[in-house]
């Protein structure tokens, strides 16, 4: 309320100064001061009738003195007193208007949740918004004046030199800033810098704008130390798991040369069985009744039948330690092979051998061989009780990477019931009188498939054959192309 | 024993000692083995040591070598000969159950003559050994130094 009153009682002292005295000094100049103060306080409309009233005042005080004497001089000092306040009229309307413009862009920014400051080339803070005021705890009047970076305490990535430097020289910057609030705690600050420069281009201030990403950098320092917990878990995970391979393998080992040399040691004394009882067969044959005779030869039979189990056996867990040497096998030639090699036992029996086209497959050549062996010889023995002999080797198609291949006969078959039992080792399905063998065959196919990464089943009923189905990766295509033989 | 034997054998278990002489004899080879039961034994004899002192100097026209055998054992044996001056040139032949690969490449690198798995077939051995010493003993011609036939 002071200033309007002071505005009007200056206004009327002017007036009164001009009308009433008589020294010839142009008075009406002062109402320059009436205007600069309504600028203060009232809006451009405002200051324009207070212009138009020291206007009007100025001219009746003119026509009041104009008789009193000299009236060239009274109008040249009232036009030059109304040139002056009709220009600081003007003057203080332009600087009302710059100064709304700046209050609209400061409530502006007063809206935005960042905070947001500006501070001259001396880090002596200017501006502080509303959200730096919410953040930090000060209010503006606290802030404006103080240096930022005591009063944020702030702690930089990296010199303040070089940061300055840097800003200087790109006009921005933009880093993480600790900080400290008004209250002690402390804030994380993703800060942008932006340099403003004067008109004479030289720098004048930096604008600070600053978002609290405190909670953030928990949380991601929080997904860090899980991750890292995580980690350490697996890590732990994996020891153990290499350890336990260890262990396995270690047993693995100690049985496998356990097996090893029990099979050997078992050889010697099966040689001096066979050996001692052949002797005696030559030596007492002649001597000896047709029973005693019959229990020498039941003597050498068992002990022939453990000598193949023990060298099977030896076979099988030979598999188990060997290393795969693998590449490109064609199947339908392999086959052609081991067919060949079961001439000595087929060539007086109708066998029907059909062989289907075969793809060329990946793995270890010779165990493959053992696993066609094993399966075409096991064909070839339980289709010996059949007049008319069918064995097919066909492929059928699985998927792209691996191949399924079967042996299919019309032999004595199995009851699906006992399926599970087929692959087991020293598992047999079928009385030894009706077919030799040691019941270790499909477990040693079995084993070689699995090593190859593929899967044995196998179809049958009682009387009616038997269908063996194993696969195997197919060689590479590109590979299968350049050196295909199909 | 016969102190001119022409093959020295050096097996510990009696039952293949026997065995082996029974498939010699058929080719009247059995006197001509010298049997020594472990791997001291058989070094003494070829360096006519202790017992063997006062042995002829002549070499075996082979040595028919186990690997499993009692104080020192067969490969220790073969090193010894193979690195010996005097007794490297007799022919080596390891005659053992194992088919252990790193039995057969030990032997190979101290540098075996030959390497024979005893078959467990009564027949096959027979004729494994049978072949081996007369092929060596009697085919083979010796290096000098040797106890020849009929010596």
């Amino acid at each position: 309320m002071a200033l309007p009153i002071a505005t009007a009682a200056a206004a009327i002292a002017i007036f009164i100064a001009d009308t009433v005295t008589d020294v010839d000094i142009a008075y009406a100049v002062l109402y320059v001061v009436v205007v600069l103060m309504a600028a203060r306080f009232l809006s451009a409309r405002g200051v324009m009738l207070v212009t138009a009233g020291c206007v009007g005042l100025t001219v009746v005080s003119y026509l009041l003195t104009a008789t009193t004497g000299r009236p060239f001089e009274g109008i040249v000092n009232a036009l030059i007193s109304l040139g002056a306040i009709l220009l600081t009229a003007v003057l203080a309307m332009q600087a009302q208007k710059a100064t709304e413009a700046l209050q609209k862009q400061a409530s502006l920014l007063n809206q935005t949740h960042d905070s947001i400051f500006v501070r001259d080339m001396n880090d002596i803070i200017t501006y502080w918004n509303r959200g730096a005021q919410e953040r930090y705890g000060w209010r503006a009047e606290e802030a404006i004046g103080k240096s930022s970076h005591e009063l944020l305490r702030t702690i930089f990535p990296i010199p303040l030199g070089e940061l300055r430097g840097q800003v200087l020289r790109t006009g921005r910057w933009e880093g993480e800033l600790k900080h400290y609030k008004a209250d002690g705690t402390e804030v994380i600050a993703a800060s942008r810098w932006a340099l403003q420069r004067d008109a004479r281009e030289q720098p004048a201030a930096i604008l600070e704008t600053n978002n609290d990403i405190t909670e953030r950098k928990r949380r991601e320092e929080e997904i860090d130390r899980l991750n890292q917990e995580l980690a350490k878990r697996a890590e732990g995970l994996d020891q153990e798991l290499a350890k336990r391979a260890a262990e396995l393998e270690t047993t693995n080992k100690e049985l496998e040369s356990f097996a090893y040399s029990v099979s050997h040691d078992l050889r010697a004394p099966l040689r001096h069985t066979v050996g001692f009882a052949e002797l005696l067969q030559k030596q007492a044959s002649s001597s000896l009744d047709d029973k005693s005779r019959r229990y020498m030869q039941l003597i050498l039979e068992s002990s022939k039948r453990m000598g193949n189990l023990i060298d099977d056996l030896l076979g099988f867990s030979r598999i188990g330690r060997a290393e795969t040497n693998k590449s490109e096998v064609d199947m339908e030639s392999l086959v052609g092979e081991v067919v060949a090699e079961l001439g000595q036992e087929t060539k007086d029996r109708n066998i029907d051998w059909n062989i289907g086209p075969l793809p060329v497959c990946y793995g270890d050549r010779s165990m493959l061989k053992v696993v066609l062996m094993n399966l075409l010889s096991n064909a070839v023995k339980f289709t010996r009780i059949r007049k008319r002999v069918e064995i097919e080797i066909g492929c059928a198609d699985r998927c792209e990477d691996q191949a399924e291949l079967f042996v299919r006969d019309n032999g004595a078959g199995f009851d699906m019931q006992y399926v599970d039992k087929l692959f087991g080792v020293f598992q047999r399905l079928h009385l030894a009188e009706e077919f030799e063998g040691t019941g270790i065959g499909l477990a040693t196919v079995q084993r070689i498939i699995h090593r190859h990464g593929g899967e044995v089943r196998a179809e049958g009923a009682v009387d009616q054959g038997a269908a063996f189905y194993f696969s195997l990766p197919r060689a590479r295509k590109q590979e299968r192309e350049r050196g295909g033989t199909l | 024993m016969n102190n001119l034997g022409r093959i020295l054998m050096v097996e510990d278990d009696p039952k293949d000692v026997e065995l082996t002489l029974t498939a010699l004899e058929e080719y009247h080879l059995a006197n001509e083995v010298v049997v020594t039961r472990d791997g001291q034994e058989a070094l003494d004899y070829l360096r006519r040591r202790g017992q063997y002192s006062n042995r002829s100097q002549a070499n075996p026209a082979v040595i028919l070598l186990d690997l499993k055998l009692p104080k020192v054992d067969g490969l220790e044996v073969l090193q010894q000969i193979k690195a010996d001056e005097r007794l490297k040139m007799v022919p080596v032949i390891v005659l053992t159950s194992s088919h252990q690969e790193k039995d057969v490449m030990r032997s190979y690198k101290l540098g075996v003559n030959a390497y024979v798995v005893k078959p467990v077939d009564f027949h096959e051995f027979v004729n494994a050994v049978k072949e081996l010493g007369v092929f060596w003993a009697v085919v083979n011609e010796p290096p000098p130094g040797s106890i020849r036939k009929g010596q």
